[in-house]
């Protein structure tokens, strides 16, 4: 039993101060792999370190594919210890496939 | 115009797509279509081709390994190197192939003479059918599996199947493939038995026809990557047709038994109506059964298919990665675990009727992280034993966050094809990742085995494959199998280029 609470505690623990939110289109088309990007808020966003965050890996005119924003434990705990004047946060984007290449091949 | 050069990424770390486990590599290659206005061409083809076989000798030379990567889907190590992966999931292109570009020799019907389709490896499934189910093509695939999100080539090498009664695999739709494997050669691939594509066309495309050999069809049609990168693909497809589903939750009793266990649809809720598509979903916690059975309709003129994935504006689900979170708790009390299978079967199993194409049907889900999926085949006599068998082990090692989907599947000719059996149980194994889903995988496979059942494992999902399994799974085929290898890749230096630790330690790569 004490595993199990210790288990929960500290799962509690390390989830505490975590969030994620995800945007993608209703069909996403992903491409490339996933790139990672860290990034910090200041002063409730006033300040940011990236200013903004380029897609770097979307070449050819690629838009994105798929943003996700996540906190883990310790970036939750900076921002909890600061009242959320530091805000670390990790941005996950996935580029995106530009619409529906057309049928080769022709009607012959 | 010229397709943009690949872009070096130096990324070190490689997650598949459901975050179960990582690899480390030396970094990532990502590839790009030439623009296409007027659709894929071979010029383009012959263009990737080159960019593929210029990075496959750069690899080779600096004694790197290198995979082709598509949409990371596999929940097996499968598609992992230590050295390169090479992107793919840009490379869209397709083509409907001309009546003037297939072989006089084709066996296939007039049917199937117009519905045969090459698609570049980076299309998903999901791009495959919106583009065969597009007005303008009316077309279909004979069976998909539950998710769309793979590419059509990272599918089909690791046998991915649906459940349609009367079809094999997705593997099982293709006729022809372009297989890049070393920095000068590539080669397209057909059965003697089938030829599809003409000489000429072959010849424009610079490959070397390989279509004297059945087995070595059979052979790289399921291959994991490890013949080296399967740029295309040219497939059979069926008219477009509409599923209507009819999703019901019942108990698991005799008359149920009998079509889980053989396939008797005079019991209730089909009462003698044989489904197109059938799955159980059974509980193993209690005796609940999800049973969706989708009936098939010929004709789908006007029928406008809507693939969207759409969440509501207010609904509570489970977040992106809430699985992780759950799969500790769900370690840590085990108790809960039944309570928690019927919330999740709620969540996860749309029980709403619906009608619509099979890229519909099989659309896009919600996306969930860290989720646990094995699968185990036998062949349809052996499927009331082998689930009694799994049952009572989920009852020997107390709750596990895991249900026990049933589909069926018809044997594939390809030499280590998931899709064995004449009419094979393909038990997946679906749930929560973590220390107990993982125990399960494992004992799941020893239990069937000490039971004398033959057995098969999915090979794009967690298995529990051994040297000694697969050669006791695939027989001859396995040496078959390595011999088709050799000729594509003549030298140890050729094939260690494609070789992983996840070949290797199932017996693949000698």
């Amino acid at each position: 039993m004490l595993r199990r609470v210790i288990a929960i505690l500290a799962m509690a623990a390390a989830t505490s101060g975590c969030m994620q939110y995800l945007v993608q289109p209703p069909q996403p088309s992903l491409a490339g792999t996933p790139q990672t990007v860290q990034a910090q808020s200041y002063a409730g966003g006033k300040v940011q370190q990236p200013g903004f965050i380029t897609a770097e890996r979307c070449k050819n005119g690629e838009q994105l594919a798929r943003v996700l924003v996540k906190r883990n434990f310790m970036q939750g705990l900076v921002s909890w210890i600061t009242l959320g004047m530091v805000a670390p946060a990790t941005v996950e984007y996935s580029c995106a496939n530009a619409g529906e290449p057309p049928m080769g091949g022709g009607n012959d | 115009m010229a397709a943009p050069q690949p872009s070096f990424n130096p990324k070190k770390l490689w997650m598949n797509f459901h975050e179960t486990y990582s690899q480390v590599m030396d970094g990532e290659w990502d590839l790009f279509m030439p623009q296409q206005a007027a659709g894929l061409t071979v010029a383009d083809m012959k263009e990737t081709t080159a960019q593929f076989q210029k990075l496959i000798g750069d690899a080779k030379q600096n004694g790197l390994r290198v995979r082709a990567v598509g949409s990371s889907w596999s929940l097996s190590k499968a598609p992992t190197t230590n050295g390169w992966t090479l992107n793919t999931n840009r490379l869209r292109g397709r083509l409907k192939v001309k009546p003037a570009d297939i072989d006089p020799a084709y066996p296939g019907t007039a049917d199937q003479k117009a519905g045969l389709y090459l698609f570049q490896c980076g299309n998903t499934v999901a791009d495959v059918n919106k583009a065969l189910e597009s007005d303008a093509q009316k077309r279909a695939l004979f069976t998909s599996g539950a998710a769309n999100g793979q590419t059509i080539v990272g599918a089909t090498q690791c046998g991915t199947h649906g459940s349609a009664l009367g079809f094999g695999a997705l593997h099982d739709h293709i006729v022809a493939l372009h297989l890049i494997s070393t920095a000068n050669k590539h080669y397209w691939i057909e059965r003697a038995s089938r030829p599809v594509m003409s000489k000429a066309w072959v010849d424009g495309l610079g490959a070397t026809l390989k279509r004297d050999d059945d087995d070595l069809f059979n052979a790289a049609v399921v291959a994991f990557g490890s013949f080296g990168v399967v740029s295309a693909v040219v497939i059979e497809t069926a008219p477009r047709y509409l599923l209507e589903t009819h999703p019901t939750q019942v108990k698991l009793t005799e008359d149920l038994w009998k079509a889980i266990g053989g396939l008797d649809f005079s019991v209730a809720p089909f009462n003698g109506k044989k489904p197109y598509f059938f799955q159980a979903v059974i509980n193993p916690s209690g005796d609940d059964v999800l049973v969706m059975a989708n009936y098939r309709h010929d004709g789908s003129d006007g029928f406008q298919p809507n693939y969207d994935l759409i969440s509501a504006p207010k609904s509570i689900g489970p977040g992106f990665d809430a699985l992780c979170a759950l799969g500790v708790i769900l370690d840590a009390f085990k108790g809960v675990i039944p309570a928690f299978s019927k919330l999740a079967a709620k969540q996860l199993f749309d029980t709403t009727p619906k009608t619509g194409t099979p890229g519909m049907i099989y659309g896009y889900k919600p996306p969930l992280l860290h989720v646990a999926s094995g699968s185990i085949a036998v062949a349809l006599p052996d499927a009331r034993k082998t689930l009694e068998i799994l049952i009572q082990l989920y009852k020997d090692i107390g709750p596990v966050p895991l249900v026990f989907g049933c589909r069926y599947v018809r044997k594939s000719p390809a030499l280590l094809a998931f899709n064995r059996f004449a009419t094979g149980l393909m038990i997946s194994i679906d749930g929560v990742d973590n220390q107990h889903s993982r125990a399960f995988f494992a004992a799941a496979a020893d239990r069937v085995e000490a039971a004398g059942i033959a057995f098969t494992q999915h090979w794009g999902k967690s298995n529990a494959y051994t040297p000694q399994r697969v050669a006791k799974a695939y027989g001859g085929n396995l040496q078959k199998w390595l011999d088709a290898r050799r000729k594509v890749l003549p030298t140890i230096a050729d094939r260690a280029v494609f070789d992983n630790d996840y070949i290797k330690e199932r017996g693949l790569a000698p």
